[in-house]
């Protein structure tokens, strides 16, 4: 088990370190960052300024050790075009983020995990056709498009506004958790179905134990191995907050700082999401990882 | 550094000993694709930068587009009247008892201050954005309370005109110095009609109205832009009554919008005019450059029909201009004068016959998205010269640095005709000896002899009959080597609400004060 745990932790920090690097190298070869704090037409000795300031006009390698210097010891870097840490940049969208993104996992599981169920428990009926049906429109529906299309409708046929500063949290978290929310319901059907005939229901059936209880207490945790791994990754995606949803909502969260950190070219700040993202994605893994080691007698063993 | 931020905060705030008193005034709401990181009007100097100064700035001298939508009239602004010292100092007399926003009077210091070599010009100056239009300074003086000189190297006619320019805003000396350039971008103050109460460059900026400006009172309670990033959201955001204004409005979808009930549409022509650069060199990258050869550059501009493009694309929004002819140039633009290179197929395949050209492919680098409907123009330009058997092939770049990287033969461009009074800055300027086209790394051409010499002669030439004859055989020497193409003149779309009269004339800049409001007579 030792192992296990040692072999997961190595695979976590190789990760990120690999994530750091490549950040650093695409970022930089992707376009001069100087050259897009100033206008197109610039004269040389601007942009020349601006990469003295910035530190670009160092060779590649002192830049990086730099960096990763930096980085060991808490200094995550300015932004290059306000002067604020970047980690402070980040801590003042993450409420936001989190907010969107956890109304947005809760809607998901809320709504999923039972509408699943029933479908599984239901097996053939119209209402499991029905949810079925269902879950692949949520899947499917690019969720810009979904977004887009309560925005306009909402405005043109009723006259309000579901984007922007004042707006409820509500439309932005339905568009970014529909997708998790089919994904939800499938794994729910298929893991329940699996388990609902499995030799263990049909003895407990047999002992006498009533159906509800047979769900809650036989099938229910067998069916939530699969479904921990599916949660844990949303888990660790919700930092990065959604890009689309944040955007298509003007949703003032990080998916939206990142965009525009990009475009601007803004080096420590692109770094540092990149990194965060990474860093939770991990974390998440990890977690899942070691969660199966107390759900799992499996693992354990082995 | 954020406690510096947070120092400017508390400065600005504590400054404010009333709140705005205006209950009956409208609180605008301004929906924009996106801001600049710092509202520092010279390091911030930007489209989307320009969207805000000059509610939280101003000028010293200012142009009148409330009621001349180019603009061509010089207004005194926070500079009273200027004259001419000698033929290289000009003298500026400030207006008298103007505050900031925390209430300190303005005066010759902060203005030699928002001038100065330390600010804009020295070594490694503070915001270095502002050379090209501090081009020449030697000297920024406080000569007097409310009197300070300006004096070039060489004699500028037209020196005024650069105070409109953003190194005209004029910025509080004290508080600049005492939060630092960085603070002062996140959390700015001016003497404009808005005081800025936040500011956050991925959400927007928020601003009240500064109930002691002034040149008369500001319009709106309060003002606000916030950022979102996708056009259909800001739509419907102005459809339900949330915003005021919405801007760029994407070109394609014009029309379908002007219908809706409850909101104008806007298309305004700006300063600024698409085009692309020839490269005319041959380097390591590209050895054996066809565009070397005249007579396949006239072909290129002769056999692409402008007039055509422009109307199908932009109906009658904009013009094809005759080169650096602009309208905002008032006394030297001339509507009659015509190209010296017009569109004639005929004419295309005689150049075309005449040159070199062997069916080479040219690559055209294109910045995806930068100039609203390039692409598409581009694309009916490739299929033009395809016609005449001339293969050009579009790469689109992901941004400028990357389509500066060579090898390319053609190169997106645009040039501004900004305020220098005459076409000085888009033909001398930009294709000059200081240019980028000249000097930087993705140069495209080497000046022709005459083309210096012409372009010296119309520097040095004053006196406003010759200069403007100076500035007509520099055009014709530039029309002759034909070292780019324009297109036509930029345009810029604004969606409003019926409810509010406003109307930025020609121009990006959008101002929200008692001028622009309201239809001038507030």
């Amino acid at each position: 088990m030792i192992g296990y745990i040692l072999s997961r932790l190595i695979r976590a920090v190789a990760t990120l370190l690999i994530t750091v690097t490549l950040v650093f190298l695409f970022i930089r070869f992707s376009g001069d960052p100087a050259a897009a704090l100033v206008p197109p037409d610039a004269p040389q000795e601007v942009i020349d300024q601006y990469a003295r300031a910035m530190g670009l006009d160092q060779p590649i390698w002192v830049q990086y050790t730099g960096y990763v210097g930096g980085l060991l010891q808490g200094d995550f870097g300015f932004s290059i075009h306000t002067g604020l840490a970047v980690e402070e940049v980040f801590l003042a969208r993450l409420p936001h983020t989190l907010e969107l993104g956890l109304t947005a996992l809760a809607m998901a599981i809320a709504i999923g995990i039972p509408v699943g169920a029933i479908a599984a428990i239901r097996r053939g009926s119209a209402l499991d056709r029905f949810v079925m049906a269902f879950s692949v429109f949520a899947f499917a529906m690019p969720n810009f498009l979904f977004g887009l299309l309560m925005i306009l409708i909402a405005a043109l046929v009723f006259g309000t506004f579901l984007g922007g500063d004042s707006a409820s949290v509500l439309w932005p978290a339905l568009t970014l958790g529909l997708a998790a929310m089919g994904s939800f319901a499938r794994f729910t059907r298929s893991s329940v179905l699996e388990t609902i005939n499995a030799p263990y229901m049909r003895a407990a059936e047999a002992r006498g134990v009533p159906f509800r209880l047979r769900l809650i207490r036989h099938a229910a945790p067998n069916a939530a191995i699969p479904l921990v791994t599916l949660i844990g990754l949303s888990l660790g995606a919700l930092v990065a907050g959604s890009v689309v949803t944040e955007q298509v909502f003007a949703w003032p969260g990080v998916g939206q700082l990142l965009v525009r950190s990009v475009a601007t070219r803004d080096l420590a700040q692109v770094q540092f999401l990149v990194l965060v993202v990474a860093f939770t994605m991990v974390l998440a893994n990890l977690l899942v990882d070691f969660l199966y080691l107390l759900i799992d007698p499996r693992i354990r063993a082995s | 550094m954020s406690l510096r931020i947070l120092t400017a905060s508390a400065l600005l705030a504590g400054s404010v000993a009333l709140p705005a008193l205006a209950q009956d005034k409208p609180d605008l709401v301004i929906a924009v694709d996106n801001l600049w990181p710092t509202m520092d009007p010279v390091i911030g100097i930007s489209t989307t930068g320009a969207r805000v100064h000059s509610n939280i700035f101003d000028t010293l001298v200012r142009r009148n587009r409330w009621e001349d939508p180019d603009g061509t009239e010089l207004v005194p602004w926070l500079a009273e009247s200027w004259k001419q010292l000698s033929p290289t100092v000009w003298e500026f007399t400030l207006r008298d008892g103007v505050p900031f926003h925390d209430g300190h009077i303005m005066d010759a210091e902060d203005v030699a201050f928002s001038l100065s070599a330390e600010r804009l010009w020295g070594e490694e100056p503070l915001a270095p954005r502002g050379t090209r239009y501090t081009r020449g300074f030697t000297r920024v003086e406080a000569t007097g309370p409310l009197t300070i000189e300006v004096e070039t190297s060489f004699p500028d006619p037209n020196l005024p005109f650069r105070m409109v320019t953003p190194i005209g805003f004029v910025l509080p000396k004290h508080y600049y110095e005492e939060v630092g350039t960085e603070a002062f971008g996140q959390m700015p103050m001016g003497t404009g009609p808005y005081r800025m109460t936040s500011f956050d460059p991925s959400v927007g900026v928020e601003a009240v109205a500064f109930e002691d400006y002034w040149a008369g009172e500001p319009p709106a309670a309060s003002l606000s832009f916030e950022i979102v990033p996708e056009f259909s959201t800001r739509f419907a955001g102005l459809v339900a009554g949330e915003y005021d204004v919405v801007v760029s409005v994407p070109a394609d979808q014009v029309d379908a919008l002007d219908g809706t009930p409850g909101v104008t549409v806007m298309e305004k022509g700006i300063e600024n005019y698409p085009m692309f650069a020839f490269n005319m060199l041959e380097t390591e990258a590209l050895p054996d450059n066809p565009l070397t050869d005249v007579n396949l550059r006239k072909a290129m501009v002769a056999g692409v029909d402008r007039e055509a493009i422009t109307a199908a694309i932009w109906g009658d929004a904009t013009f094809v201009p005759t080169p650096f002819n602009f309208p905002e140039y008032g006394p030297y633009y001339d509507a009659d004068r015509e190209r010296a290179v017009p569109y004639d197929p005929e004419a295309a395949a005689a150049y075309l016959e005449a040159s070199d050209y062997a069916g080479e492919e040219l690559i055209w680098h294109i910045t995806r998205g930068f100039y609203p409907n390039y692409e598409i123009a581009a694309e009916f330009m490739v299929e033009q010269w395809a016609d005449l058997g001339i293969n050009v092939k579009i790469e689109l770049k992901d941004n400028f640095s990357l389509a500066y990287q060579r090898p390319f033969h053609l190169l997106n461009m645009s040039m501004s005709s900004e305020f220098s009074g005459d076409p000085y800055r888009p033909l001398w300027m930009d294709w000059g000896p200081q240019s980028s086209r000249f000097r930087a790394a993705h140069k495209t051409w080497d000046m022709t002899e005459d083309f210096v010499a012409l372009g010296e002669k119309f520097e040095q030439t004053l006196e406003f009959e010759a200069r403007k004859q100076a500035y007509l055989d520099l055009v014709a020497e530039w029309e002759d080597v034909t070292p780019g193409m324009y297109m036509w003149r930029n345009v810029v779309s604004y969606a409003i609400s019926d409810d509010l009269d406003w109307d930025p004339g020609n121009s990006a800049v959008t101002i929200f004060d008692h001028l622009y409001v309201g239809g001038g007579d507030g």
